[in-house]
């Protein structure tokens, strides 16, 4: 039975993380959702985290889906449901008004915005990578993985979904 | 109210359209949007849908639903919008949930299984970090135009992002905060000193 606490813990968690989202997807704030949920409120495992993460990747459906399976992991439907709603609420009302007014007027400042914010996404990006990396199980099969899609993905542009496929074969044929 | 010369689709068409858009959506929602949208019911066009996913990413929030909520006007105003977006996130969230019940127990009952679901998670971790430097090296490329030390600059944003989170351990909002102030004032002095 999901404790009030727990879905008021994610919904406040939830609520923060969606404003931060900005630029497109969730990624880049993947090292924040594993500092408060896995190592601050014990939520769930490093283990689970990565597994979800592998799940969300896998799974048809928009980039966040990340969100629900993480609070279905710590407070089951109801926590999927508030985790959810939690993450859409402000941005689908700030979206709402914000859009009305600024799609009327010239899109010079977003065009702006959008390069200000390029050099941020790029660095976080990469500091997201790190940190999924260390969560994941150490070993010289994972970091191997991780070294290697890496360096071939920035020669070789193709979906990641193909990486994933190819890492999960090789995963499985080395375990 | 409707600004578009074609009529508003009704919820349902909505809701089918977007159901299909969240179901095809594997590995990113960008292409089932426009095939959807744009190819197969010519709800928008090409270019409106390039102007919202502009606007979608400047605004907080998944880019995906903030080109939802922006649709509204074309789907008869914020209902329209609410229902795309169940339609959207509802079956897929669903999914997602029951798959992440099958895996756990099959990561936990079968070692290759675990192996792969670690696999695909260190793939995603190289492919993330590849992003970004991907990223950076366009910073570096389109802008021939820009002095060079404006391009450093931009580049030294981008590797003070992963000091900041991996070396100092600052949380990543407070390290964004500071990021973008920094790269806005880049961006303000660039315009005046050009």
């Amino acid at each position: 039975m999901a404790s009030a606490h727990v879905l008021l813990t994610l919904a406040w968690h939830w609520i923060v993380l969606s404003l931060f989202t900005v630029g497109g997807g969730p990624s880049i704030l993947l090292p924040q959702m594993r500092q408060e949920f896995v190592l601050q409120y014990h939520f769930l495992t490093d283990r689970s985290f990565t597994e979800l993460l592998a799940v969300a990747q896998a799974a048809p459906g928009p980039n966040f889906l990340i969100v629900p399976l993480i609070g279905f992991r710590a407070a089951s439907w109801a926590g999927a449901i508030v985790s959810m709603v939690a993450f859409l609420i402000f941005p689908v009302t700030i979206t709402f008004f914000a859009g009305r007014l600024l799609h009327q007027h010239d899109n010079e400042w977003t065009a702006r915005f959008r390069r200000a914010f390029r050099p941020v996404t790029g660095g976080l990006w990469i500091a997201s990578g790190i940190v999924i990396a260390s969560a994941t199980d150490h070993g010289a099969a994972p970091l191997g993985i991780t070294i290697g899609v890496g360096v071939l993905s920035l020669f070789i542009d193709i979906s990641p979904m193909w990486w994933c496929l190819i890492a999960a074969a090789v995963g499985a044929a080395l375990a | 109210m409707n600004a578009s010369p074609k009529p508003a689709p009704s919820l349902l068409q909505i809701a089918i359209a977007f159901v299909t858009i969240g179901l095809t959506s594997i590995g990113g929602a960008a292409g089932p949007f426009r095939h959807v949208l744009v190819v197969q019911r010519r709800w928008i066009s090409e270019g409106e849908l390039a102007e919202l996913y502009g606007l979608g990413q400047a605004l907080p929030g998944a880019v995906t639903v903030n080109v939802t909520v922006l649709l509204g006007p074309r789907f008869g105003g914020a209902l329209g919008s609410l229902v795309a977006l169940a339609g959207m996130i509802v079956p897929t969230m669903a999914i997602a949930i029951a798959l992440s019940g099958i895996a756990t127990t099959l990561a936990a009952a079968n070692a290759r299984f675990a192996a792969g679901m670690i696999a695909v998670t260190a793939a995603l971790a190289g492919i993330f970090v590849s992003n970004g430097l991907r990223v950076l090296a366009q910073l570096w490329s389109d802008a021939p135009d820009v002095k060079l030390a404006w391009r450093c600059t931009r580049i030294a944003i981008g590797a003070l992002g992963v000091v900041l989170v991996i070396g100092l351990h600052v949380i990543v909002p407070l390290a964004m905060i500071v990021l973008v102030v920094l790269s806005m004032l880049v961006e303000w002095r660039l315009r005046t000193s050009s």
